[in-house]
């Protein structure tokens, strides 16, 4: 099973433990992963709001790399997902859009042309589950874990359309296979607010803190999420969410890839926990 | 088989949750679950309907906390989706509730007015000359015409249901944006301008109102292009569009997302008052302040790119 890996930024930087994490455990699970030659940001969700074309054209030459590696691309970032998914469906869909930005891909020497799928690590776990099957020597059995999807893998519908957007399972699924013990709340499918931080700066707080609590209350003893970048907001951010609704919940918020390293027997250090900022010590070594 | 609807009742700021048993039949849509109870179970039960075919938008209701119009949602598929017999019927979220499913719409259209939702006519245009337009400008904002006003798209509304006092509901920008994308109309500021002060740059993008709407309208990306526009129109810069110039500025400089500048990119001197949060970040290894992001070796294709994409516009 072989990807071409889209990183995107975030695991680049904030969330380098993620980055870390998904190479250790793909490897462990026989996935290989070719990065993306000279990749750009996809735009994350914010490019488009300066110029449309741009972001289409950005993400096209993103495609278009992968396309020529004769690989479909996965990534690990619910945003850069949906940016790379939302041009393609964009680009296969209206062929005059798509006649537009190869000619300005042309210009480059690249072309697009809807040969190569987009995916998640998430979605490609739970449609081969036999990955990871013998592979598990560390069953996280007892562990209560609370799965926040986050928004961008799943809305919109039209382009997220691996599961039922209101009612997935796909989470929930990998939790059990690795032994621990899913937790239902009432978050689960809720927004972390990242993308408003700058601009609604209490209002994301609030529900920063309304997610954990939340999660917390149902029982969990960890949150695991397949978003680096609700990662970053629940965890970096959990201080002044608990302060924001006057709460004392304080979780570990852990990327899928580093609870999947735990279960297969890599250290807590091995998969970069130390570098969060909440509760890292709560998490199981 | 028998089903269990769990109703949210309301009268007079009494609350309840009221259980109906009733038999699933073949095709029966929640709307008509609704008008069975009141028919033979309940009939003080309240709600509104009146077209019964996805015309008038008077049904919508959440179901299992989401919102749906109840005359074309068929039972048995929630049912299916939710794998119980048992499901919980709501009045939509950020309304005010008057009575048990039936909410207000007085502040709705309060909002809604803010936007001025009415073609300002071209001066070119006259009652004797016509109003007429292309069949590609017609294409441009005739899917925001077909907006019911049946509130589904602000029940989930992440940022409304955190705050709604400074933001506007989804369909209120995408009649904004119907407007701004008319080109019959002359005054794209008398739309635009309320829009961006009533929370334009404050929409969480988290899609809810993309995924619920039951026309198949985008309301996040109505949000987008109006966005657009207020950079078209040179309107005063603000943290979100900031933000937003900063990935355009980063890719075209290095092809990456430069953490380390995106805060004073945002905000300007003001990020100096996150200093102890930064502190946070760099204790643990998270935030590198001084490490240099790395250009990637195909930048000049993507210049050559961001420069062709201009030209095409």
């Amino acid at each position: 099973m072989k990807y071409a890996l889209f990183p995107g930024c975030v695991l680049r930087g904030a969330a380098s433990e993620a980055f870390l994490a998904t190479v250790k455990v793909t490897e462990a699970l026989g996935i290989d992963l070719v990065e993306i030659p000279s990749w750009t940001c996809c735009g994350a969700s914010h490019l488009q709001d300066v110029d449309d074309l741009t972001a289409l054209a950005v993400n096209a030459r993103n495609l278009a790399i992968a396309e020529s590696m004769g690989l479909p691309i996965m990534t690990v970032c619910n945003t850069c997902t949906l940016q790379l998914r939302r041009a393609k469906e964009s680009l296969d869909t209206d062929p005059a859009l798509k006649a537009k930005i190869n000619a300005i891909l042309a210009k480059s020497g690249y072309e697009y042309k809807g040969t190569a799928e987009v995916t998640h690590l998430l979605w490609v776990l739970a449609s081969n589950p036999q990955l990871l099957e013998g592979k598990v020597v560390k069953p996280l059995t007892g562990l209560k874990a609370a799965g926040f999807y986050g928004c961008h893998l799943l809305r919109p519908p039209t382009i997220m359309n691996y599961e039922d957007s209101l009612n997935p399972q796909s989470l929930e699924k990998i939790i059990r296979l690795l032994g621990a013990e899913p937790v239902n709340f009432d978050f689960k499918l809720k927004c972390c607010g990242f993308h408003a931080f700058w601009t609604a700066e209490k209002d994301v707080m609030k529900v920063t803190g309304q997610t954990v609590d939340s999660a917390a209350k149902a029982g969990a003893e960890v949150v695991v999420t397949p978003c680096p970048l609700c990662q970053l907001q629940l965890d970096m951010y959990q201080p002044e969410g608990r302060t924001a609704i006057q709460t004392s919940a304080e979780l570990p918020i852990l990327h899928l890839p580093q609870l999947i390293g735990l279960a297969l027997g890599m250290s807590k250090d091995d998969l970069g926990v130390k570098r969060h900022i909440s509760a890292a010590d709560k998490v199981r070594s | 088989m028998p089903i269990t609807l769990k109703i949210q009742r309301s009268l007079e700021g009494k609350q309840w949750t009221q259980d109906y048993s009733l038999e699933l039949e073949k095709g029966m849509t929640v709307l008509s679950a609704l008008i069975k109870i009141k028919e033979t179970l309940d009939p003080t039960l309240s709600f509104t309907a009146s077209c019964r075919s996805g015309i008038c938008g008077a049904c919508a209701v959440r179901v299992n906390g989401n919102a749906v119009l109840a005359c074309e949602t068929p039972l048995g598929d929630l049912v299916k989706r939710y794998q119980s017999e048992t499901l919980t019927i709501a009045p939509l979220a950020n309304f005010v509730v008057l009575r048990d499913l039936i909410v207000d719409w007085k502040p709705k259209y309060t909002n809604l007015k803010k936007i001025k939702p009415a073609l300002q006519p071209k001066d070119e245009f006259s009652a004797a000359a016509g109003c007429k337009q292309s069949p590609a400008d017609f294409k441009k904002y005739q899917k925001n015409s077909e907006c019911i006003l049946c509130g589904s798209c602000v029940s989930e509304c992440s940022k409304s249901t955190a705050n709604s006092n400074d933001f506007l509901e989804p369909f209120v920008f995408a009649k904004a944006q119907k407007f701004v994308a008319d080109s019959r109309d002359k005054d794209v500021l008398a739309h635009l301008d309320p829009a961006v002060k009533e929370g334009l740059w404050k929409c969480f993008n988290c899609q809810q109102c993309a995924a619920k709407c039951p026309k198949g309208l985008n309301p996040a990306e109505d949000i987008e292009k109006l966005r657009i526009m207020t950079f078209k129109k040179k309107m005063s810069s603000n943290a979100g569009s900031d933000h937003a110039q900063a990935f355009y500025d980063d890719i075209r400089d290095t092809g990456r997302l430069d953490e380390t500048k995106l805060g004073f990119k945002t905000e300007g001197v003001k990020s100096a008052l996150r200093v102890p949060f930064a502190y946070r970040l760099m204790k643990t290894g998270k935030l590198a302040p001084f490490e240099k992001t790395e250009v990637i070796p195909e930048i000049e294709k993507v210049r050559t790119i961001l420069s062709a994409a201009k030209e095409v516009k």
